[in-house]
């Protein structure tokens, strides 16, 4: 409908001038109206007005989304990063105190039972060659001391001995002796620094140690394998863990390796000269992984050479003795991740690397004798049955029960024990035969000189006596060293000081 | 770049999943071909030697697989359809096949049901 004014007449209608104009503040505003007895401020709020966008003809409602902005996001870690991160081993705190007087593990420290209870510093020297047969994990204490050190138990002691008596500087006549050792304990009792101790002590000694770090690696199917050709039944190979494992064994004893010359005839193994040293013969290995496990073969027979082959008798020299240290046992005694052709799931005993290590257990494996030290783990451990029987007669041939006796602990019946693992546990006829080390907790004297180590580390704010320590080690489930380690390393605050509550009068 | 039956693999992939990206390759086929040529289940494109890639590439061209096997299920809805059978009227419908209720929850059959079955 067509306006009554005109257009051009409205635009040059004049303002009236503010005088005329009704000012704001004269005329007051009705802030309610007369009717209403509610005030305004009471009122319920304005409704905003709909946003909702009136839709043109025909058009259907549409449900509008803000676009998605796109947000800068961090670059996710590199490759292997990650890992790194996670298997990092930090050996020094530079915030915690440094010990005065802390002793080294050394041969002679290492069997003196007058430093029993405290702890010893792990030697510099060692350290990096740990480092390389992986003794260290990574969730233990090592990043809150200044230095990594252990203590020196009575089981720590007596295998300084054993060490001793191997090498031997002591009795001649344990020269050596093979000593074959299971060894079992609670959880946190210690037994992977056991094996780290072993190590070190077999560092110091100039002995050859050879570790399989975390059995687990082997069996969980993250290794490339390939079947044996004419090996009835089928067995497999490794190639790259046993490539990985002469690579560690090389950057461990480096020194002792290069010492050694080849004494004996390998064949098949190019670029092997009768001049060649073992670090040589062993760096073969992980160049080239096709050859590795013949490689490993023939420096395992180098190792355990007692005499030189006819015709390489100028530069033989006397092996040492070896150590060889495996942690988590268990996972070698049941089937393994790997899968055969036919789909069936391959036995940890059908991997001929894997078999290697346990067939030491058997008879005089180490002809220039050694340790053989190989622990069971109670935090990552599949649960296999014929190695719990296995392990219960040990146990009870050691508490001298005979194996024909009726208490003699046998597989229940229909539990269908696998038999190849019970078989590695069967009386030895050699006269070194295996032993089961059950390691319990620390004495109370023990874990006092554990724990005054962490007060020395200004860790611990309290006075270590007698009856403190007493506490802790009850509340450690008897001298349990992971228990102890985790009660010396709480962080304690000042206890709030009990005010007193006055006595409720009534009830 | 690896090459497994016409495809191009990145080497940092897994084998096992690369291999599940076929049509008609789920996890117990994938296991199984691994196991048959000795390849550990962790196994990148990347490790594997050539004479396995030939193997697999062998083995896969001689199953059944992505449009062979695509024909054929398609093959079967049709012929169901052809004879006239309720699954294929079901099928030709966009409804459940199998006596699923139809009151409530029949997305997927009418998204997937239809003359061309899609795969």
């Amino acid at each position: 409908m067509a306006s009554a004014w005109c257009w051009s007449c409205l635009s040059r209608l004049r303002p009236t001038t503010r005088a005329f104009a009704p000012t704001p503040a004269a005329t007051p505003r009705i802030t309610s109206a007369p009717f209403h007895s509610t005030a305004v401020q009471y009122a319920n709020p304005v409704k905003k007005k709909s946003t909702l966008v009136a839709n043109k003809y025909r058009q259907g409602q549409i449900l509008k989304r803000k676009k998605k902005t796109k947000t800068e996001r961090a670059r996710p870690p590199a490759v292997g990063e990650r890992k790194a991160l996670r298997k990092r081993i930090v050996l020094s705190n530079p915030n915690a105190l440094e010990i005065e007087g802390m002793k080294d593990l050394s041969p002679e420290t290492m069997v003196d039972a007058r430093l029993r209870g405290t702890v010893v510093g792990l030697p510099v020297a060692t350290l990096d060659r740990l480092r390389a047969v992986q003794a260290f994990k990574p969730k233990q204490g090592w990043p809150i001391f200044r230095r990594p050190g252990t203590v020196l138990r009575r089981d720590t002691l007596e295998m300084g001995r054993l060490f001793e008596k191997i090498s031997g500087d002591g009795d001649a006549l344990e020269k050596g002796k093979v000593v074959k050792k299971i060894i079992t304990g609670s959880k946190g009792s210690g037994k992977t620094v056991h094996l780290l101790q072993a190590m070190t002590m077999g560092f110091l000694k100039n002995w050859i140690v050879i570790t399989v770090p975390d059995a687990r690696d082997l069996v969980c199917g993250d290794t490339a394998y390939s079947p044996i050709e004419g090996s009835k039944p089928t067995q497999y190979d490794q190639p790259n863990a046993v490539s990985a494992l002469l690579t560690r064994t090389v950057e461990a004893n480096r020194e002792v390796l290069s010492s050694l010359k080849v004494s004996q005839k390998h064949a098949g193994l190019p670029g092997l000269k009768p001049t060649s040293t073992l670090e040589d013969l062993a760096k073969l290995g992980f160049q080239d992984a096709a050859l590795s496990w013949k490689v490993f073969q023939a420096l395992w027979a180098e190792f355990n050479a007692t005499a030189a082959a006819p015709g390489m008798e100028k530069n033989f020299e006397a092996r040492p003795p070896m150590l060889v240290a495996v942690d988590g046992l268990a996972h070698w005694m049941t089937e393994s991740a790997y899968k055969a052709s036919d789909f069936t799931p391959v036995h940890a005993h059908d991997l001929i690397f894997v078999q290697h290590f346990l067939s030491l257990l058997k008879g005089q494996s180490l002809k220039n004798g050694g340790m053989l030290l190989y622990a069971t783990s109670t935090s990552n451990n599949p649960s296999s049955y014929s190695l719990e029987v296995g392990l219960n007669q040990l146990a009870a041939r050691q508490a001298g029960i005979a194996p024909d006796s009726e208490e003699y602990p046998q597989p229940e019946n229909y539990s269908k024990p696998d038999s190849r693992v019970l078989d590695i546990f069967k009386p030895d006829t050699a006269k070194d035969g295996l032993e089961l080390q059950t390691l319990g907790g620390l004495t109370r004297d023990e874990a006092r000189g554990f724990l005054e180590y962490f007060a020395q580390s200004g860790l611990l704010r309290e006075s270590v006596n007698e009856e403190w320590v007493g506490e802790k080690w009850t509340l450690s489930g008897g001298g349990i060293i992971g228990e102890l380690e985790k009660l010396g390393r709480h962080v304690r605050t000042a206890a709030p000081q009990p005010v007193a509550q006055p006595v409720a009068a009534a009830n | 770049m690896v090459f497994i039956l016409g495809v191009n693999f990145p080497e940092r992939n897994l084998l096992k999943k690369s291999l599940e990206s076929f049509f008609g390759v789920g996890g117990n086929t994938s296991s199984r071909l691994l196991a048959r040529f000795n390849i550990h289940p962790t196994c990148r494109v990347g490790e594997l030697a050539n004479k396995q890639v030939l193997d697999l590439t062998a083995v896969l061209s001689d199953m059944k697989i992505e449009n062979d096997l695509r024909r054929e299920v398609l093959n079967d809805i049709k012929r169901l359809k052809e004879t006239g059978t309720y699954r294929g009227r079901r099928h030709a419908l966009g409804l459940p096949v199998r006596g699923q209720r139809t009151r409530t929850q029949i997305k997927t059959p009418v998204r997937l049901n239809r003359m061309e079955r899609r795969l």
